[in-house]
């Protein structure tokens, strides 16, 4: 039997999940914009905007269902949790707003900087895209189960991001600029695992309303 | 605790402790056990012909169904009030208020001017009627009444209080008032009340228990019932995902 709440859960669902395939392009065209070196903020700047607009959104349909259905149990744990995942995603946005502000303001690529870093926040970028994938393949399924390993994923990339800070201190020789815009896209990379971490605490919740800490 | 009409078993062995000074809401589908459950539990129930009550109610460590205990007085202990509010209709405001305590041989009239005040004023009814109290009790509006009641079950000094839908013919404004009175209420009583109303169970009780087909599903505190049930039933009862 279709309940009066369920087109409105649907509808809450499909605009987190759209919100999900914005932040996680968002994000990866910022990367690329450190990494090769080419301003994209304009477009990256766009795809925070809607993040922000759609958060807004979210919040007003959460509202408005809490208003209208008074939802209880796993409803409730939904609209809750939806509500956080928006959030999270917009983080994203501007995470990504701010990595291709760095790459465009400092342009690490002309400023010489050691060939490693931009190794060593490849490699990064990567680990931090897959568990925003993870965390957003999580969401779709509301599958608790592919939150196993996570936590050690988010402890290794908090590692590369404190062993990042080690290695430039004893790298003397690089330009001030490639120093403070590697060090603040390590910063923001680090940020975004931890709101992917947030994002599959909370499906943990919704399925099984166990409020968990994975980090 | 078992409980039937005739042949047919309506309560299929109930164990459950109430907690002392706290709202319990008893929700569930029409004809799960619920009014029968509360209706044991003043022994009302074997005033209805062919009903039958298996096991026991502890109250302050006595079993309310022992022989040597007297219905009556099991009765002034654990009031109740019904889902209709019926004052008696040929009563005023006061008498309606103290018809307990005369029927239990209370004749002391600053004795009965007191409890009055006090049971109206804790059912919230006293600053509306204080100064009509000869007026009949059928003159209230619906919620007045059902307050009323709700004083009248209070001026006896009961422990328990049990209540079987007490605001399902009221209004949303009187419905407040009652709600309110409710949970003030468990400062100094038990209460224990029967409710289709969900938001209401979620507003006013501190433990939820969750009947279906005469079996006790859940029972837990109110929050963890609402927000991450443990049985699926529950679950399904709560977010109308039921049959």
């Amino acid at each position: 039997m279709e309940r009066l709440i369920d087109s409105g859960l649907e509808e809450l669902t499909v605009m987190v999940f759209k919100m999900g395939g914005v932040a996680e392009k968002a994000l990866s065209v910022s990367i690329n914009s450190f990494i090769e070196g080419k301003d994209y903020s304009k477009n990256v700047h766009e795809l925070s905007e809607i993040l922000v607009n759609r958060t807004v959104e979210v919040e007003e349909k959460s509202f408005g269902l809490i208003a209208k259905y008074q939802p209880v149990a796993s409803d409730l744990r939904i609209i809750n949790s939806y509500m956080k995942v928006a959030y999270d995603f917009e983080r994203f946005g501007r995470y990504a707003w701010d990595i291709s502000f760095v790459a465009t303001r400092f342009n690490a690529k002309n400023s010489k900087c050691d060939e490693w870093i931009f190794e060593y926040i490849r490699k990064m970028a990567e680990q931090v895209l897959q568990m925003v994938q993870v965390s957003i393949n999580t969401l779709r399924r509301l599958d608790p189960d592919l939150v196993k390993n996570m936590t050690e994923q988010e402890n290794e990339v908090d590692k590369a991001y404190f062993d990042f800070l080690d290695k430039l201190v004893e790298q003397a020789s690089i330009t001030n600029e490639c120093t403070v815009s590697s060090v603040l896209v390590v910063r923001y990379l680090e940020r975004i695992a931890d709101h992917a971490m947030h994002i599959m605490e909370a499906v943990v919740y919704v399925a099984t309303g166990e409020k968990v800490t994975l980090r | 605790m078992r409980a039937k009409f005739g042949k047919v078993e309506v309560l299929k062995g109930i164990n459950l402790k109430f907690p002392e000074n706290k709202v319990t809401a008893i929700m569930g589908p029409s004809g799960c056990g619920k009014t029968t459950l509360i209706r044991c539990l003043n022994r009302i129930h074997e005033l209805t012909p062919n009903a039958k009550v298996e096991g026991e109610v502890i109250l302050d460590g006595q079993n309310i169904y022992s022989p040597q205990i007297d219905p009556v007085a099991i009765r002034r202990r654990i009031g109740m009030v019904f889902q209709k509010a019926n004052p008696f209709p040929t009563m005023s405001i006061y008498d309606n208020a103290v018809a307990g305590l005369k029927l239990n041989g209370v004749r002391d009239k600053n004795r009965l001017g007191e409890l009055a005040e006090k049971s109206l004023r804790m059912a919230f009814l006293w600053d509306e009627v204080k100064n009509d109290l000869k007026k009949p009790g059928t003159a209230l509006s619906g919620g007045q009444q059902q307050r009323l009641c709700i004083a009248r079950a209070l001026a006896v000094e009961p422990e328990v209080i049990l209540m079987d839908e007490p605001c399902s013919a009221l209004d949303p404004t009187a419905t407040a008032k009652v709600e309110e009175s409710i949970v003030q209420l468990k400062k100094e009583f038990t209460v224990i009340i029967v409710t289709h109303n969900l938001q209401q169970a979620a507003r006013i009780s501190d433990y939820t228990a969750f009947m279906y087909l005469g079996k006790l599903e859940e029972f837990g505190e109110t929050t963890d019932v609402f927000e991450k049930p443990k049985n699926e039933l529950t679950e399904k009862y709560i977010t109308g995902k039921f049959g």
